[in-house]
């Protein structure tokens, strides 16, 4: 599903990614976790072509991002994205917030799109605050909203960008619930995150990054139990 | 007891007029300019950048009454020809005032987060749409109370071009005043029909940054 | 029409050109600087308006508004010619006869009118405090005047050091509407000079860049105050 061949990525120096090879399938959910300032966000970013590398070839659904041919727009309507802060727009309400991009982007009508866009929110326990601005919404009930936004364009890949750090405790379990029953459901997911309780109930992969170097991938096991080096070993250390 | 006003009543509607006229010409004048400077002083061009905020900083650092005679003084010698006083006034005012309104635009445009855009691209949405469903609105309504605080600003600067002979509502009134010497009426009245405008619009202002805290936009 | 313009920058320095320019810096210094003096009560003015209820809180509001929404020429052309017109004829005489009259009025109005300005940005500052900090402060002890006099009005200050800056740069900007009531200071030099040589766009020119003189070395000064109260984890500008 999504191929990331020797990935390369320079501001200057340091190199911000550096010969990144990540292969997931369709139906996994990736872990990806790392230090702070690791270039975690910048490879999510790079999948949706929200970020450009300078190296390198990443093939979404065997469309090539490097292809100067390929639509970017019409690419991103199959990969959702979830933001650390919500990134809600401010001036719209939550039902606002999910319908705009079915109506302008995909050309639905506005009845159509407020009709599904309730069944998101009813689905993520929203459906009574509909009509509230994002200021006026909780943390958690924010990223609830930017959760039925990205799904409402029924993408087959969702990225997340540490969903859940801007939270309090409370709000982390309810979006960890909901990722971990549409991890479930069948979605590939892309998580950046330091959540390993997420990653052990659902993760098939869990990729650790350190200043811009893949160091270690694997499953739950292999990565918790067998950790080979050691600033994966230090950096497990500090989260659990 | 407003004898000396109601008397000379259609000479100070005139005067009213011409001020309206000018105060509008600048504020629409001023904001399409400031815009466009204001886009300036983001931009990633070294040069534009510079350009730019030298303009600003220098038309910020004089007085307008300066910047009017200077127009007033300078137009007829670049263009070898002489203007009105209302035509001079008015590029003085748009090109004052755009400073101004260049840096509300400047803090506007910078107000946006980043993730935002990353949002709405990731959402599919194309740049285009992204200015016009995102990035204006948010904009705009964060800059509304900034715009009309200005606004009334310049309604009240156009007074000055009084200095240079125009017939606005100051000048207007000095010169009834010269005939009638009735300065307390005169004068007052003025005060009053200023007051009223500018208290209105900075009354705009406020619902507009009350609606915006509401929303969370400020 | 067309006519060839000679430049004559010479209206700059040459006699009896620089003794004009001379006095005029120096009366809009001055003007700028008393006018500053009285401003400074906006300060005051400010605090009482978000501190107080009733007439204590009207007045100041009162005042703010009255002052903020009605233009300076205005302002200055009713204290220049209708403020004397209160009095009977008898006291008027004596005060149209003070030498002057105009330079004291220009002071004084422009320091109000400033002031009005300077109480608007102190109440924005003011409420821009959390209620959580007047609450710490009355859960210590302090009695309301305390909390403002010790925590809220320094705490204030220091929020609004910028936008007192930027003010202090327009007092002087704004002492050039005193040229309309004979105020011989930077803005009038130009036009007199203007008007007896006809060479108004050198001398123009030339008291815009006396203003920008002025206005970068406030800044530099500013610059170098804000750095020494500047309190670190407070948003700078």
């Amino acid at each position: 599903m999504i191929t990331i061949t020797d990935v390369c990525k320079w501001y200057g120096k340091p190199e911000v990614l550096k010969n990144i090879n990540v292969t997931i399938e369709r139906n996994q959910t990736v872990v990806i976790c790392g230090p702070s300032g690791s270039g975690k966000s910048t490879l999510l970013r790079c999948i949706n072509g929200i970020e450009k590398y300078q190296k390198g070839e990443i093939i979404v659904n065997g469309i090539s991002l490097n292809d100067p041919k390929t639509d970017l727009y019409k690419l991103r309507r199959n990969i959702g994205m979830v933001f650390q802060h919500f990134a809600l727009y401010p001036h719209m309400t939550a039902l606002q917030n999910i319908c705009i991009a079915p109506i302008k982007v995909l050309n639905w009508s506005k009845h159509k799109a407020e009709k599904e866009a309730m069944v998101f929110l009813e689905q993520v326990g929203m459906g009574s605050n509909a009509q509230a601005h994002p200021a006026e919404l909780s943390g958690g009930q924010q990223q609830r909203v930017a959760i039925g936004r990205a799904l409402i364009m029924k993408p087959q890949i969702v990225l997340f960008d540490e969903p859940t750090s801007a939270l309090d405790p409370e709000a982390i379990k309810g979006i960890l619930d909901i990722m971990i029953s549409l991890a479930k459901s069948g979605m590939t997911i892309v998580c950046v995150t330091h959540e390993m309780g997420f990653a052990k109930e659902v993760a098939d992969n869990i990729i650790f990054i350190d200043k811009g170097e893949i160091i270690e991938q694997g499953a739950y096991e292999e990565f918790f139990i067998n950790t080979k080096t050691d600033r994966a070993k230090d950096f497990l250390k500090q989260i659990l | 007891m407003f004898k000396a006003v109601t008397n000379n009543i259609v000479f100070f509607i005139n005067g009213f007029t011409l001020t309206l006229e000018l105060a509008i010409l600048g504020i629409i004048g001023g904001i399409i300019l400031g815009a466009l400077l204001g886009l300036g002083r983001i931009s990633k061009n070294k040069f534009v950048y510079y350009f730019v905020s030298v303009y600003i900083n220098i038309l910020r650092s004089i007085p307008l009454i300066l910047v009017i005679f200077w127009f007033y003084f300078f137009m007829p010698i670049i263009s070898g020809r002489s203007f009105t006083p209302f035509f001079s006034a008015t590029i003085s005012f748009i090109i004052f005032e755009s400073a101004y309104f260049a840096e509300i635009f400047r803090s506007g445009y910078q107000s946006i987060s980043k993730d935002l855009v990353s949002a709405a691209l990731s959402t599919g949405m194309k740049h285009t749409q992204i200015a016009r469903y995102i990035l204006i609105p948010i904009a705009f309504k964060r800059m509304l109370p900034s715009l009309v605080t200005q606004a009334i600003i310049t309604f009240q600067d156009t007074s000055l071009a009084f200095v240079i002979g125009l017939r606005e509502f100051v000048r207007s009134a000095s010169i009834v005043d010269n005939i009638e010497v009735r300065s307390i009426q005169i004068y007052g009245f003025v005060a009053i029909v200023f007051f009223i405008f500018c208290f209105s619009g900075s009354k705009i202002a406020t619902y507009f940054e009350t609606a915006n805290k509401k929303t969370g936009l400020s | 029409m067309t006519f060839a313009y000679h430049y004559n920058w010479s209206v700059l320095w040459s006699q009896p050109y620089i003794t004009w320019w001379m006095h005029g810096i120096r009366l809009t210094l001055e003007i700028g600087f008393f006018a500053w003096i009285i401003a400074l009560s906006g300060i005051f003015i400010g605090t009482l308006r978000s501190s107080s209820s009733g007439w204590l809180h009207f007045l100041p509001t009162a005042y703010t508004e009255i002052f903020r929404n009605v233009p300076f020429l205005v302002q200055l052309f009713m204290w220049y010619f209708a403020f004397p017109m209160i009095f009977p004829d008898t006291i008027r005489i004596y005060i149209n006869h003070i030498i002057g009259f105009n330079y004291y009025i220009a002071i004084i109005a422009l320091g109000l009118y400033t002031a009005s300005r300077i109480a608007e940005h102190m109440r924005a500052g003011l409420a821009s405090i959390e209620t959580m900090e007047y609450e710490a402060a009355l859960s210590t002890g302090m009695t309301r005047y305390q909390m403002y006099r010790h925590v809220i009005i320094p705490h204030a200050l220091i929020i609004i050091i910028p936008t007192l800056t930027t003010e202090f740069l327009t007092i002087f900007k704004n002492s050039s509407v005193a040229m309309t009531i004979g105020v011989a200071e930077t803005t009038f030099t130009s036009y007199r000079i203007a008007s007896t040589t006809f060479h108004g766009l050198e001398a123009t020119t030339g008291a815009m860049t006396i203003y920008l003189l002025l206005s970068l070395t406030i800044v530099k000064i500013s610059g170098i105050i804000e750095s020494k109260v500047r309190i670190p984890g407070m948003a700078g500008r």
